[in-house]
């Protein structure tokens, strides 16, 4: 339990660092470019720590099934919604829509269970302890403009 | 409307490639996972840069080296947050991540780190990760 804690705010200490690093190469290059770079950089990094870690095993694919193959595809639809729901919305409303809906499908999964994972059982304090993560959120995000608000908002833009 | 759609379905195409990595480290181990589903998308990525040619790709020089290697990351977001959803469940795990992920940002703002434009925090941003964090602990109770 603590460990798993542990690790989810490490991952988002690093989805921070990765968007700001991300948006210094978009600055350059444009959004197709850097998704390109960013997931090649994360392909390769992948099979290397596998390869130290596992050795061979890292080929042995146990009950491998076809649509593993192309659910890396996902991550290009996180790139084309962002990109569009940004340029239509500008960053701010765009990015509290996209946090709130990240919250809301963990709900969603959670209570289902579906794609074979364990089901943790809906209660009325999760859907209130996620309806103030989304007040947090909106507060965070429309209360009071901060100075330079654009640049800012952008490096909260993710291409994960 | 069409904007708000767009973000709604980044969102939940992010929580969704948590869940589908989850799943798939269950048959192939986690580090497989992470380096097919990131191989797939890079090529797919690959083959629209080549199609819309958005890209300068001289760009790439004028970027530090630093900067450049940030998506190696994903390696070590994948195999953390697909650890965490095993354990403490997807809701619990997108909710710590998400308030670790703006701490840092706020952070990194108020020194101005990796050569962002510095920046004030106001009360309303304080507030708003005070509410997030509130929120865990019902979650938890």
């Amino acid at each position: 339990m603590f460990l798993g804690l542990l690790l989810a705010l490490a991952a988002g200490s690093l989805v921070s660092m990765q968007n700001i690093f991300n948006t210094k190469v978009n600055e350059h290059t444009g959004s197709w470019a850097t998704t390109t770079l960013v997931l090649g950089m994360g392909f390769v990094a992948s099979l290397t720590i596998g390869l130290l870690f596992e050795g061979k095993q890292m080929f042995t694919l146990q009950n491998m099934q076809p649509w593993y193959w192309i659910s890396g595809l996902i991550g290009v639809g996180v790139v084309i919604c962002l990109v569009q729901g940004t340029k239509l919305l500008g960053p701010t409303y765009a990015i509290s829509i996209v946090l709130t809906a990240q919250l809301a499908f963990a709900l969603l999964w959670d209570s289902l269970g579906w794609l074979g994972l364990e089901q943790v059982p809906f209660t009325i304090n999760k859907l209130l302890g996620v309806l103030v993560i989304v007040g947090g959120i909106v507060v965070f995000k429309l209360g009071g403009r901060r100075e330079s608000q654009k640049s800012k908002e952008a490096s909260v833009l993710g291409l994960e | 409307m069409k904007g708000i759609i767009f973000a709604f379905m980044g969102g939940a195409c992010i929580t969704l490639q948590g869940v589908a990595n989850s799943r798939i480290s269950q048959d192939i181990g986690i580090w497989q996972a992470a380096t097919i589903t990131q191989f797939t998308g890079f090529i797919l990525a690959l083959a629209i840069l080549l199609f819309v040619r958005d890209g300068k790709s001289q760009g790439f020089k004028q970027v530090k080296p630093l900067y450049l290697i940030g998506g190696a990351f994903g390696a070590v977001i994948i195999f953390s947050e697909v650890t965490a959803i095993h354990q403490i469940g997807v809701t619990f795990t997108i909710s710590a991540l998400l308030i670790a992920q703006l701490c840092l940002t706020i952070l990194i703002d108020m020194n101005g780190w990796f050569g962002v434009v510095k920046q004030k925090m106001k009360l309303p941003q304080f507030a708003g990760i005070g509410m997030m964090i509130a929120g865990v602990l019902i979650l938890k109770f």
